[in-house]
């Protein structure tokens, strides 16, 4: 059955049948949909040529540089990473992709054994109280709670939302999720995460702090429920503003009643395979220079490009100059970029070289990494002549 | 929002003539957006020129019957994202299909009452849902579950 790779929930269930997308969200769908439009051509300074030579020029370019920075990389399957961090320590190139503005922190906290995490599946057989702190998934990872969390009767939870399940929003706003919480559930519209975090352990040492009808509720519910899960977003990545010990301790406390797991809300396709590759090669996720071999904030895409660090990018199946600031974006076109990707984009238009790759999960195969760290493989509708992982390979071949 | 007897009621000629078929005005609204009787059985309206206003406010009033299914399900497929959370919890797909839909999949059947096509969401066998036929409940759980409003009943 094919999968759909418009986030990191890679739901496995997609059917196609004249002509027809069944099954996948909005966005998913018009991956399918619109797979034949505007695909890229190679070109070589916004003129058509051919492939081959658009690939000796990328490898001519990479020779060249002398401070090169590899950035993208969540859309593309773990082979084809694995050939981009090569390349990178060979250049002794800076490379990062987009969890350093997204969820890496989360991920490494995870890899490292920071915070307990569990799968998706397990979630759907088991989970109770499910909370989601500053995510709103129904509008970028549209089938998280109906494939996975909330809705579905499996395992343990057969009864259905309304009496096996316990759902917690947490949010600055009203979210579309917010909503949902209605019988059974719990949104709690926080100003500051921290004041919540706070109320929680406050609850936890038999005190009444902030919120403390709520955080007194929601834990004898996590009590009955012996099996519960966080799923973090944005929002709480930002509202702790990188201070992330008092929700560690939190979720430690709360083991130590009851069992509370965590797992980031979603990303990009593909984002936690390149974290994990990076951090089973160099121990960091993403930001990473070869050269000095550490990870820093400077090391971060953006910031290379704003203190003109860099003298060449290679941008893999990613579109910055739609993504990033525009302050960036104004030094980035000063910068040489060899662009792969399989689509006309914005980035395209101001690339030196254009190489055009495939769509995993359409034209190109491999594995992919779920939001909760499960690999998934990935098999094509059809392949193309190229791909992610060959275009690479042959780059790593040729660059010195 | 859903249309209520009341508001049709109000729009009615209210004289009780029972050319309907009715005893009562009241009751013609209630079967009307039932769709138990159609506009045209209330035949004073369209044969009294008196009634060429109201007649005209009940139409534009009852337009979304037009647009809505047998059992009063309206979907706004502009709204839909595709989330799936009305598909799954469907009791109807969870008891006819526990391992697909049930289980949060897409169907294994061939006749959901809904199902995702193309992203959004359709009305595939409307004959199944709950709402539907002589032994019908007021099942909302599709409408409930939909966090941007993209699906209503007409009878609320
Ligand atoms: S939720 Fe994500 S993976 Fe699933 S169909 Fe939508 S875009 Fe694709
Ligand atoms: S025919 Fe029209 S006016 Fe007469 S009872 Fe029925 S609804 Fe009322
Ligand atoms: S009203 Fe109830 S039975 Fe009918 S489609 Fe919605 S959830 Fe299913
Ligand atoms: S719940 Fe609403 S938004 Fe989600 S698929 Fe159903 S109609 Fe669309």
């Amino acid at each position: 059955m094919p999968t759909c790779t418009g986030c990191s929930c890679l739901c496995p269930d997609i059917v196609i049948k004249d002509s027809k997308v069944f099954n996948a969200c909005r966005k998913g769908s018009s991956i399918f949909r619109h797979c034949r439009e505007k695909r890229a051509e190679p070109m070589i300074s916004g003129k058509k040529v051919d492939f081959g030579r658009a690939l000796e020029k990328a490898s001519e370019i990479i020779s060249s540089s002398e401070k090169l920075a590899i950035y993208g990389l969540d859309t593309i399957p773990l082979e084809a990473q694995g050939v981009a961090i090569k390349l990178a320590e060979r250049k002794k190139a800076y490379i990062d992709d987009n969890s350093s503005f997204c969820l890496g922190d989360f991920v490494e906290m995870i890899l490292k054994g920071i915070l307990p995490t569990t799968t998706l599946d397990e979630v759907r057989s088991n989970a109770y109280v499910i909370f989601y702190w500053g995510t709103d998934p129904y509008n970028s990872l549209s089938r998280h709670l109906s494939l996975y969390t909330y809705y579905p009767r499996a395992g343990k939870r057969q009864r259905g939302y309304e009496e096996d399940r316990y759902l917690v929003v947490v949010d600055v706003r009203k979210s579309h999720t917010a909503k949902l919480a209605k019988k059974n559930a719990k949104f709690i519209k926080v100003d500051s995460d921290e004041d919540l975090i706070e109320g929680f352990i406050s609850t936890m040492d038999g005190k009444a702090g902030k919120y403390y009808e709520e955080t007194g509720r929601i834990i004898k519910k996590m009590q009955r429920g012996k099996f519960n899960v966080i799923f973090g977003g944005l929002g709480l990545k930002y509202g702790l503003n990188g201070n992330y010990e008092k929700f560690v301790e939190m979720v430690k406390r709360m083991n130590e009643l009851t069992q509370v797991y965590f797992i980031p809300a979603g990303f990009h396709a593909n984002m936690r395979g390149f974290n994990e590759l990076m951090f089973e090669k160099t121990g960091f996720v993403n930001r990473y220079s070869f050269e000095f071999r550490k990870s820093a904030p400077k090391y971060e895409f953006s910031e290379l490009v704003r203190s003109d660090s860099i003298d060449v990018a290679l941008i893999i199946g990613s579109d910055p100059v739609n993504s990033l600031p525009f302050d960036v974006v104004q030094k980035l076109r000063k910068k040489r970029l060899v662009l792969i990707d399989p689509k006309f984009s914005l980035t395209s238009k101001i690339a030196e070289v254009v190489i055009p790759s495939a769509i995993t999960g359409i034209d190109q195969g491999g594995t992919m990494v779920r939001s909760d760290g499960v690999k998934m493989k990935i098999d094509p509708l059809w392949e193309a002549e190229w791909n992610d992982e060959s275009i690479l390979k042959e780059l790593l071949e040729e660059v010195r | 929002m859903p249309i209520t007897p009341m508001e049709v009621y109000k729009l009615l000629p209210k004289t009780n003539c029972k050319k309907c078929g009715e005893q009562t005005c009241m009751s013609f609204a209630f079967k009307l957006i039932n769709r138990e009787k159609k506009l045209e059985d209330c035949t004073p309206l369209f044969e009294e020129k008196k009634y060429a206003g109201q007649l005209e406010d009940l139409k534009r009033l009852l337009q979304p019957l037009e647009e809505a299914t047998e059992t009063g399900l309206i979907v706004d497929e502009e709204l839909c994202s595709g989330c799936g959370n009305c598909v799954v919890v469907c009791p109807v797909h969870a008891s006819e299909d526990p391992k697909g839909m049930g289980s949060g999949f897409g169907p294994t059947i061939d006749d959901p009452i809904l199902r995702i096509e193309d992203g959004v969401v359709k009305v595939v066998e409307m004959m199944k849902c709950r709402r539907y036929g002589k032994n019908r409940i007021l099942c909302v759980a599709c409408r409930e579950n939909c966090p941007s409003d993209a699906i209503r009943f007409l009878e609320g």
